[in-house]
């Protein structure tokens, strides 16, 4: 496929049939702590990317997994704050914040001991626990995975943006979790349980790509300012990577968080599958850095048990 | 939350939501065994006309009327007295549990794995059950079908009940983590053991009550450890029920004071573990 500087990139298909599509734009933003610093950051990182905001519904998704404040299994309280300030400094009519943890049925609870009733004023007022949220059955719009329907919580699919706001880390089943694996949480337990097992067993990468194309108002913030490296989801350890990355293109925003943790996105498969028949947003020179360059923040995240297949730059 | 406010929680429809909104079928069989157990009655019995009319042809409950399958809740449902919910209805129930397992003990996928060459997965040897049918068992929904045909067993013991029961509790004891008690139901993943979670060591223990295990010793005093640091009210609950299956709950145990009980399933779980220490008791009696 032949890729041309410009707004608008064309491609092949591979039967002779063109496909134009808009490069990417992904922010990349140095962040060595978690400080006050993060507000300006956050609000001037999302307003590069000119989200239309105003008078608008946004639905914050943090990746809320466990009861702890200090490791770095969850999305850091701080990050949702800020970027809870920044869409309402950008005119937001309202911003929620909602999650669905796949392991813990007790999700306030979870989100008291992880920190964030004291970080975010009046947190519980403006949180939608998606396990147990109003759900609609819908059918995948492009169905990847075994599911023909799934449910999916009302305040989710009623969002005018849904953010995700996700934690860099490695993944044991799909080899890396960022912005669009994390739509997971929007699946309710309620009707799926804990974990969400039925979409282990229609395909987890399949399944991601299904969440992907249901969600079509989606922004992505990735916090990587301290992510996870080894066996995670969970049980992996601190990586301090020092970025935010962030895009309205959610396949953009993985794939440069792959390589920034020295993952080959092309062989992450639901962003293959998420990506298209020619995976044109999954090509570094088809989506536009703003910011650092990946070299400059590029670290080598340890891979999980049996996935050094995954590592980028090797066949 | 008092019976009082229970009570103001429940939808014109008769049944009850998790905090606010559409009503569920988990949060009203809780509600429903919590005001039983209270002797209220004008509440219950809007609430067990929701649910009846809520049960679906296989005789399972999906878990709310929105949902077009059966699934776990039926064995919360299945924990209401026969002569409450109907005869026939709680027959019914009691053989959609009989009739689930997880897919990963089936003998559809047993024989796949053989064909496969795949060495038997030795976490799949017991039958447990699954939050939905078509997935696999956890411990959740094994511990909560566990107490259903544990009370049903009291009125009519089958066979087939006592085996269930037992395959289910071997289920738990193999799903035990290294250092005691469960969580979600994994173990171990990838060679790394997994950490147990407060509430569902405590649900396993209250699914395990008259078993005998070795293993249990140490699910009891990480259960013990839990509840002195814990600040979850699903998780106290479910800990102190635990515990009291195994006559093991310190005397005078009183949750503490600034645990939150928000949900409906949490405030009717509080009244019915209460009730219990007042001889009153509709989880296992």
């Amino acid at each position: 496929m032949a890729v041309t500087a410009g707004a608008v990139l064309a491609g092949s298909s591979g039967c002779g049939e063109d496909i134009r599509f808009q490069p990417s734009r992904v922010s990349i933003v140095r962040v060595p702590n978690y400080d006050q610093t993060l507000y300006d950051t956050v609000r001037r990182t999302v307003a590069e990317h000119a989200p239309d905001v105003r008078g608008r519904n946004i639905l914050l998704k943090p990746n809320m997994v466990e009861f702890e404040p200090h490791s770095c299994i969850n999305t850091n309280p701080l990050v949702v704050h800020a970027a809870l300030e920044a869409f309402r400094s950008l005119g937001a009519a309202t911003v929620r914040i909602a999650e669905g943890p796949g392991h813990r049925r007790n999700t306030l609870d979870l989100a008291d001991a992880a920190g964030y009733f004291n970080m975010i004023p009046g947190f519980e007022d403006l949180f939608t626990d998606l396990n147990l949220d109003e759900v609609s059955r819908i059918r995948p719009t492009r169905q990847f995975s075994r599911l023909e329907k799934v449910y999916l919580p009302q305040t989710a699919l009623s969002a005018d943006l849904l953010v995700s706001v996700a934690k860099m880390k490695t993944h044991h089943w799909t080899g890396a979790t960022l912005s669009m694996k994390n739509l997971f949480g929007t699946v309710p337990s309620g009707v799926y349980g804990w974990p969400k097992n039925m979409l282990h067993w229609a395909g987890i990468d399949e399944c991601v790509a299904d969440l992907h194309s249901l969600y079509p108002r989606h922004f992505a913030i990735v916090d990587g300012i301290v992510g996870m490296e080894g066996n995670g989801p969970i049980e992996g350890v601190p990586k301090p990577a020092g970025v935010l990355v962030a895009g309205s293109d959610p396949v953009a925003v993985d794939a440069t968080c792959c390589r920034i943790m020295g993952i080959d996105p092309y062989k992450i498969a639901y962003l293959r599958l998420a990506s298209g028949e020619v995976h044109a947003h999954l090509a570094e020179e088809n989506i536009t850095q703003i910011g650092q360059n990946i070299a400059d923040v590029a670290l080598t995240f340890e891979l999980p048990p049996y996935r050094a297949g995954l590592r980028l730059g090797k066949a | 939350m008092s019976i009082e406010l229970l009570v103001s929680k429940q939808n014109p429809d008769g049944g009850w939501p998790y905090l606010r909104g559409r009503s569920w079928t988990e949060p009203t069989a809780y509600a429903v065994l919590a005001l039983l157990s209270a002797g209220q009655n004008e509440a219950v019995r809007k609430g067990l006309d929701w649910i009846r009319s809520a049960q679906r042809p296989d005789g399972g409950w999906p878990p709310q009327l929105s949902v077009d399958e059966s699934s776990w809740v039926t064995s919360v449902v299945s924990l209401l007295p026969p002569d409450c919910l109907g005869e026939a209805a709680h027959a019914r129930a009691i053989q959609w549990i009989l009739s689930t397992s997880g897919k990963e003990s089936s003998v559809l996928y047993q024989v796949r794995w053989w064909l496969l060459g795949t060495p038997r997965n030795p976490d799949s040897e017991f039958a447990g059950w699954p939050w939905l049918p078509g997935s696999a068992a956890w411990v959740g929904p094994t511990s909560l079908a566990i107490l259903a045909l544990q009370k049903e067993r009291r009125r009519k013991d089958t066979p087939t009940i006592q085996e269930r029961i037992g395959q289910g509790q071997s289920f738990l004891l193999r799903r035990m983590c290294a250092e005691g008690g469960w969580n979600h139901g994994s173990a171990r993943a990838l060679g790394y053991e997994s950490r147990p979670y407060p509430e569902t060591t405590g649900m396993g223990l209250a699914a395990l009550r008259g078993a005998s295990s070795p293993k249990l010793g140490k699910a009891l005093e990480v259960a013990k450890g839990f509840l002195t640091e814990c600040r979850s009210a699903d998780a106290i609950n479910w800990l102190q029920l635990g515990l009291m299956a195994h006559h093991q709950l310190p005397e005078g145990y009183c949750p503490p004071a600034q645990v939150a009980y928000r949900t409906v399933p949490e405030t009717s779980l509080l009244m019915l573990v209460n009730a219990i220490g007042n001889g009153r008791d509709l989880i296992w009696g």
